[in-house]
């Protein structure tokens, strides 16, 4: 008997919860055994990587296939064509943000193992860690409302505890408080939401709340879904919340970046994306569109304008991070095939090169003890690799071929374009073009990290700096290679990846019809249609020949340089630039890159400067001013 | 008697906002989180209750002509009071832990990260 239970639970009906209940169990198990350093790592590893395995092993029914796992907890299932258990649901769209948050989370526990082991508290942090991926992934996977608000007060906490781990870095504390408060706001939001909409449809269920509330719009139900919408941007740091995300990374350790900015966030706009497409089937309503649109690029712009204005690798990093949130949600609210697609895609792509971004941060700190970019120097000499995978994040989030960043928003610039000439409506051409300026001015600040941490004259302070261990360059080339990869590969990512989940989001019915059996009438496949085609073949060659050229450059001004060193000597190297003596220290700070720029927008910067006050009381004013907007815009339009 | 209690649970939900918002002092913050809670929490009753009996009921006891409040809503109030009592319990560890550092409970010195 036992034998044929277990050879039913590797039905792959049964994996969605396995891959919660390893989190969870795994956190448990942490709790009891963690004193003993091996047997701790050894569990969180088997945790984060079987759950790995598990959803991998999904892609081919769900993703390939086309499947929808209904899964009723209890085996009670919908009784008379009402949901009365608590449901799991797993479409294209839950698996693909599934994948990601089981990618990261198991990229950064590998990189913790090192990062971490000089902490002391080390048991509770990686029973918080799992804490927070089981309640991500609990929350993609739910196929009930309060159960997702369960999820996120979860996630939210474990979050907060461990923005707080390192409590004697500054502002570690004050960081957590604030994201504490702003959070809260967030979810009792998504709480009273909840209820409202309970009080019309009297039930909780996802499917079944998509049968009845679509289309079927009251003031109740319009309010329930601005407080919604404002808890799920709370989540995903949408623009008046974006301060909370530069200060909990800045003070978090960087495995823990990883999951506030590549897993968090994206919880966030998979709550916005279940909401506005299914729940509420809002999404052909031009107002929406709008909202999500102008939302996003608002985030985009501002925050991109905030990271340039940082000192701090990883405060800064962190401003970047809303800002391609920022991409990702205008790409979804354009509410076409293409634009869902190009907008999972780069939400896949964020996680990836986000990640890869704060680890490296990370591995800067761990060698010498600060992120403060005026400090900082030099370390190509002394982190080679940490150097050239640096580079690979800087140019994947910077949109430049042939990494992944690039393939992303060639589409979305795309997609914006294309929505304009069907709509005829100018401002999504302007939406392309704040995404292209925002893609230069990530360069930009990119090129200002690139030249202040890595580059340039090696402090007395960083001379101590010395390649990181094997296990954190490991998961950070993970990491890069993945980059690489899916910026080679757009067609692959595309059809096995993006395309599947982007066409969920419209075929709500097929959703319904999974979980309730309501036989709905489904719509065909979705139609993506980009307008040009672009080969990474054509840029990867063309980026072999320019490193070639650079090569042959570099070889041929060595050989100079050898052969006059040896008549002119030491004194020679410094010639060029200092007419012969040596000098003293003399980086070329990162802040004064782009000095020009900043004095012509130094009013709006320094407006920007005294906006972000730090003050949690003026953080929690932007929440209420954003709640209060967002109804009475809801109230209006709808 | 119900228009009272939406009319008194909104009063508190944006009583805890005002509190968060106007004070600036972290113990103040804490509570104006709690009383926003307890809004929420009177809000969900509410909607649960249409005059009925308890909704406790053994096998068989059930019948047709039964009339209790809806149970949902008690679970999530439940559920809902839970969380509340951590949240408190987890901000006031942080201010216990921000006053050591910092010597103050004013929010607008603990400031250090800003811009």
């Amino acid at each position: 008997m036992s034998h044929i239970n277990l050879i039913h639970l590797l039905n792959p009906q049964h994996f969605p919860i396995f891959t919660i209940m390893l989190y969870f169990l795994g956190a448990f198990l942490i709790v009891l055994f963690g004193k003993n350093r091996i047997l701790r790592n050894c569990i969180a590893f088997i945790a984060t990587g079987l759950s790995l395995t598990l959803l991998i092993l999904l892609v081919k029914p769900i993703m390939i296939n086309g499947g929808v796992i209904a899964y009723w907890m209890g085996n009670r299932v919908p009784a008379g064509g009402y949901a009365i258990g608590i449901a799991l649901e797993v479409d294209a769209l839950g698996l693909f943000f599934g994948l990601l948050v089981a990618t990261a989370v198991f990229v950064s526990c590998l990189y913790s193992f090192s990062y971490m082991s000089e902490d002391d508290n080390e048991p509770q942090y990686y029973t918080l860690f799992l804490m927070l991926a089981g309640g991500v992934m609990g929350l993609v996977f739910s196929g009930d409302l309060f159960n997702m608000f369960i999820m996120v007060e979860i996630l939210t906490f474990a979050a907060v505890a461990l923005t707080a781990f390192r409590n004697r870095v500054t502002g570690a504390l004050e960081a957590a408080f604030k994201y504490l408060v702003v959070g809260c706001i967030g979810s009792t939001c998504i709480l009273a939401g909840t209820i409202l909409l309970y009080h019309q449809a009297h039930t909780l269920n996802l499917a079944q709340l998509g049968t009845i509330i679509a289309g079927n719009l009251d003031k109740n139900t319009i309010i329930a879904f601005a407080l919604l919408f404002i808890g799920f941007c709370t989540k995903a740091f949408i623009v008046p919340f974006h301060p909370l995300a530069a200060d909990a990374h800045g003070a978090a350790p960087a495995p823990v970046s990883v999951l506030i900015s590549g897993v968090l966030t994206k919880s966030g706009i998979y709550g916005i994306i279940r909401l506005a497409y299914f729940l509420f089937q809002l999404m052909n309503l031009g107002a929406v569109q709008f909202w999500l649109v102008f939302l996003g690029s608002v985030s985009m712009f501002v925050c991109v304008t905030m990271a340039l204005a940082q000192h701090d690798f990883k405060r800064l990093l962190a401003f970047h991070s809303i800002s391609q949130i920022g991409y990702v949600l205008a790409a979804v609210g354009l509410s076409t095939a293409l634009g869902a697609s190009a907008g999972l895609y780069h939400a896949m792509n964020h996680t990836l090169f986000k990640g890869l971004l704060f680890l490296t941060a990370g591995a800067v700190l761990h060698e010498t003890g600060t992120t403060d970019l005026g400090k900082l120097g030099g370390l190509s000499k002394k982190m080679p690799w940490t150097t050239v995978l640096f580079l690979i994040g800087a140019a994947s989030i910077s949109g430049i071929p042939p990494f992944n960043g690039f393939a992303s928003k060639w589409l979305i610039y795309q997609a914006t374009y294309e929505k304009a000439v069907e709509t005829g409506n100018i401002g999504f051409a302007f939406v392309t073009i704040v995404a292209l300026v925002t893609s230069t001015l990530t360069l930009a600040s990119f090129v200002k990290v690139t030249q202040s941490v890595f580059f340039g004259q090696l402090p007395k302070e960083c001379e101590k700096a010395k390649e990181v261990s094997f296990g954190m360059r490991f998961a950070m080339s993970i990491l890069a290679l993945l980059c690489i990869l899916t910026g080679l590969l757009p067609n692959l990512v595309q059809k096995y990846l993006t395309q599947p989940a982007a066409a969920t989001l419209f075929n709500v019915n097929k959703y319904i019809n999974a979980m309730l059996g309501t036989g709905l009438p489904e719509s065909g496949a979705a139609e993506f249609k980009p307008i040009g085609v672009w080969n990474p073949v054509n840029w990867l060659m063309l980026l072999m020949i320019a490193l070639l050229a650079i090569c042959i450059v570099a070889i041929a001004s060595k050989y100079d340089a050898v052969r006059e060193n040896k008549t002119e000597k030491v004194a020679a190297k410094y010639s060029l630039f200092y007419g012969g003596e040596e000098t003293e220290f003399s980086q070329v700070g990162g802040g004064d890159l782009f000095w020009g720029f900043k004095h012509n927008w130094r009013h709006y910067f320094s407006f920007m400067h005294d906006l972000h006050s730090g003050i949690v009381n003026d953080y929690s004013l932007w929440a209420v001013v954003a709640l209060a907007l967002a109804m009475v815009y809801a109230l209006i339009v709808l | 008697m119900l228009t009272l209690n939406y009319i008194a649970s909104f009063f508190l939900i944006v009583l805890g906002l005002y509190c968060i918002v106007v004070k600036y002092n972290l113990v103040k913050t804490v509570i104006g989180l709690s009383i926003m809670d307890y809004g929420v929490n009177l809000l969900i009753i509410s909607i649960g209750y249409n005059g009925g009996t308890a909704p406790i009921f053994t096998e068989g006891e059930l019948k047709a002509a039964s009339f209790f409040v809806d149970p949902i809503p008690q679970a999530l109030t439940l559920t809902s009071i839970v969380i509340g009592a951590c949240v408190t319990a987890m901000s006031l560890s942080l201010v216990i832990k921000l006053k050591e550092m910092y010597g103050t409970l004013d929010t607008r010195e603990i400031r250090r990260l800003r811009g």
